[in-house]
């Protein structure tokens, strides 16, 4: 191929990707999100995607259960909340600690430390569920397997709501910041170092996590499990293993937001409603169980959240985006990047 | 012989009332012991009556919602929001107009009823899971709404309206809604026991074979929205009358839960099931709760792990339960009661 036919090629792909629903979407997007740039300045833009970074990995964790395990996570928004818990339990002794002992290497180290260990609680919560709540479900009956894990997925979330609000009150548990570091002046406007920080941490997150689904093993098992599950068991893929490394996977991401976004969102009980309805949002928008798309979604939602912040008024966050994904829902049923295929989902 | 025919008319009898009522002769049993109830010594106390009062309106709530997920088998995530509908109705056209709260009652059935039409229409190219999450993002909108119309619904202040009557007794309050329980349940059995019912059967059990059966599921799927939603919105006008304050929280989802959790334990698809578990369940947990009122959110969890070991270990619920049951008692006093056959009256 000659390089004029391939320079046409190109494009001719290119303009096909932009013709589809996501394409289309996503150009909206960046329209709607230039113009409001120009029209109230630059931070609409930055808190777009800085927010969407986390809200995208959240919804990464959602939208991989789903895919694989077929599981709509209810209590997804709970695991934010132990790993938001984790989190303060970890980083307020400690950074207390490291302030009176002052060494510059440990202040700048401890947040991570607490990040990665809430993170690592949530995967133990997460395999915990696995183990004593969706296994002995699926043991027994697969019958109806999305609405009835969904149900089951209820009652977990109002155990665990409950059980933090029995064992540790409703206090709020917050911290000021991650970093006593000074804001970062950016196009005219501040944005506070653990913002900045935190969004770098989601990007390189999501990269690694790119990279285990595509180069590992166990990422390569775990895609075949969510193609086909019987294909991938007479393969010699592991089930049982592959399921508990995915729930794991996503509640861990799950946590590792919570935990991340301490500084904004304090844990208390019911902390994770608002990142939950977030997530779903995401996923539904992109179409379940797809996990690159929950990336672009994340980014969509959090926009969509600044500008009706912005535009409409506080408090009206989850109203406009319930109305605009309605909208989109009846145009494109299986959301925007989703395929016609019927399948498991649509019992 | 003759002896026979004497008592077949004396069980005829009984059979055209409970075939009228929709219930067997033990359910008719049941209903006239709830009736009497309020006068039985432990339960004539008025805090007694309360709880009971309570029961009967989430088994009204579940019987409206049974007849959603158990037939069309779409789980209306948003349930509550509906209730929250006709109740604000009833409530601002009893506090702006002055309305009659007797009227405002059935004025909350229509725009109940209509949100429940165009949520029909708008799930409709959707199925399980996307129709629950939809549905369940017009409740939050919904209540996102409520929240934010405060020159209408006073937001989160609460709005004050007009009780039903003047009187401190919660007597009639009980045979009101227990009137109206028992017409929400019999409408709704008749229609599910007439030939559209099984249309809406065969619709949850397989659109595409439904279909091809010469069953036009658009038209079902809204007439069974509309449905129930508006038997939502009747039981959401007592609902702000008896309490005579009304907030943005009546619409949250884990009312819906509260709902949910009930129908789930007195086995889906039944419509008696849930009205069944409602009264012990919603006993029981208000006991929990007074009597562990310094560690709020005891009965919660306790609603979660029962959620959660119904699902996974008795997935029938209490109606499993009971026909079970019958199944072993064979002998001939169950059968010359007529109690045997409960599948003929439970559709």
């Amino acid at each position: 191929m000659s390089n004029d036919q391939l320079e046409k090629s190109l494009l001719a792909h290119m303009y096909g990707g932009l013709k589809s629903p996501g394409g289309i979407t996503i150009s909206l997007t960046i329209v709607g999100a230039l113009l409001a740039t120009v029209d109230k300045g630059s931070y609409i833009i930055v808190t777009a995607i800085v927010t969407g970074g986390m809200w995208a990995l959240m919804a990464m964790g959602l939208a991989l259960v789903f895919g694989v395990m077929n599981i709509p996570n209810f209590a997804h928004g709970d695991f934010f909340m132990i790993g938001a818990l984790v989190a303060y339990f970890v980083f307020t002794p400690l950074s207390n600690y490291v302030s009176q002992h002052s060494s510059p290497l440990w202040v700048a180290l401890v947040p991570f430390l607490a990040i990665f260990m809430a993170a690592g609680a949530g995967a133990v919560a997460g395999i915990l569920s696995e183990l004593f709540v969706f296994r002995p479900l699926r043991k027994r009956s697969k019958e109806q397997w999305v609405m009835n894990s969904f149900v089951l997925t209820v009652g977990l979330s109002t155990v665990l709501i409950n059980g933090h609000q029995v064992f540790l009150g409703t206090d709020f548990r917050g911290i000021v910041s991650y970093w006593p570091y000074p804001s970062i002046p950016f196009f005219g406007f501040y944005i506070s170092f653990d913002r900045f920080l935190i969004f770098l941490l989601a990007l390189a997150i999501m990269l690694g996590f790119w990279g285990f689904m595509k180069f590992s093993s166990k990422g390569r098992a775990i895609r075949a499990v969510s193609q086909d599950e019987t294909g991938a068991l007479l393969v010699g893929v592991h089930l049982n293993t592959i399921q508990t490394l995915t729930l794991a996977l996503g509640s861990g991401l799950a946590a590792l937001a919570g935990a991340s976004l301490l500084f904004m969102f304090p844990a208390y009980p019911t902390v994770g409603l608002g990142p939950l309805y977030n997530s779903f949002f995401v996923i539904v928008v992109v179409g379940l169980g797809n996990v690159g798309g929950a990336v672009a979604g994340g980014f969509i939602v959090a926009l969509l959240q600044v500008l009706t912040t912005v535009y409409v008024g506080e408090g009206w966050g989850y109203v406009v985006p319930s109305v605009v994904i309605v909208a989109i829902l009846l145009f494109k049923p299986s959301g925007i990047f989703g395929s016609e295929v019927r399948g498991v989902l649509d019992q | 012989m003759m002896g026979e025919t004497r008592e077949n008319r004396k069980t005829n009898i009984i059979h055209r009332i409970s075939d009228l009522l929709c219930v067997t002769p033990i359910g008719l049993f049941g209903v006239i012991l709830l009736a009497a109830l309020p006068f039985i010594p432990p339960f004539n106390q008025e805090y007694m009556i309360r709880w009971l009062i309570v029961g009967i309106f989430v088994a009204a709530q579940a019987v409206a919602f049974d007849f959603t997920s158990g037939y069309i088998n779409i789980v209306n995530f948003g349930f509550c929001a509906f209730v929250g509908v006709g109740a604000y109705t009833s409530a601002i056209l009893a506090v702006k107009l002055g309305l009659s709260p007797w009227i405002g009652m059935f004025a909350g059935i229509l725009p109940a009823a209509l949100v429940g039409f165009l949520t029909g229409v708008l799930t409709l190219r959707l199925r399980g899971i996307f129709a629950a999450i939809m549905a369940w993002f017009i409740g939050l909108a919904l209540m996102g709404l409520t929240t934010k119309m405060v020159f209408l619904t006073e937001g989160p202040l609460g709005l004050n309206c007009p009780a039903l009557m003047r009187t401190k007794s919660n007597m009639p309050y009980f045979y009101i809604i227990l009137i109206m329980f028992l017409i929400t349940y019999i409408v709704l059995k008749r229609v599910v026991r007439s030939p559209m019912g099984i249309a809406f059967k065969a619709i949850g059990q397989n659109m595409e074979a439904a279909r091809t059966s010469g069953i036009n599921p658009t038209r079902y799927r809204i007439i069974n929205f509309t449905l129930s939603c508006a038997f939502a919105g009747w039981l959401g006008g007592f609902y702000a009358h008896y309490y005579g304050i009304l907030m943005p929280d009546m619409m949250h989802t884990s009312k819906t839960v509260e709902v949910l959790v009930v129908v789930y334990i007195g086995g889906r698809s039944t419509l008696w099931g849930g009205a069944f578990a409602a009264i012990p369940f919603i006993c029981a947990t208000e006991m929990i709760r007074s009597s562990f009122s310094d560690i709020p959110g005891v009965n919660l969890i306790l609603y979660g792990l029962f959620l959660m070991a119904i699902m996974i270990y008795y997935p029938g619920g209490i109606a499993q339960l009971y026909s079970t049951l019958l199944e072993r008692l064979q002998s001939p006093i169950v059968r010359r009661l007529g109690i045997g056959k409960l599948g003929s009256y439970s559709g």
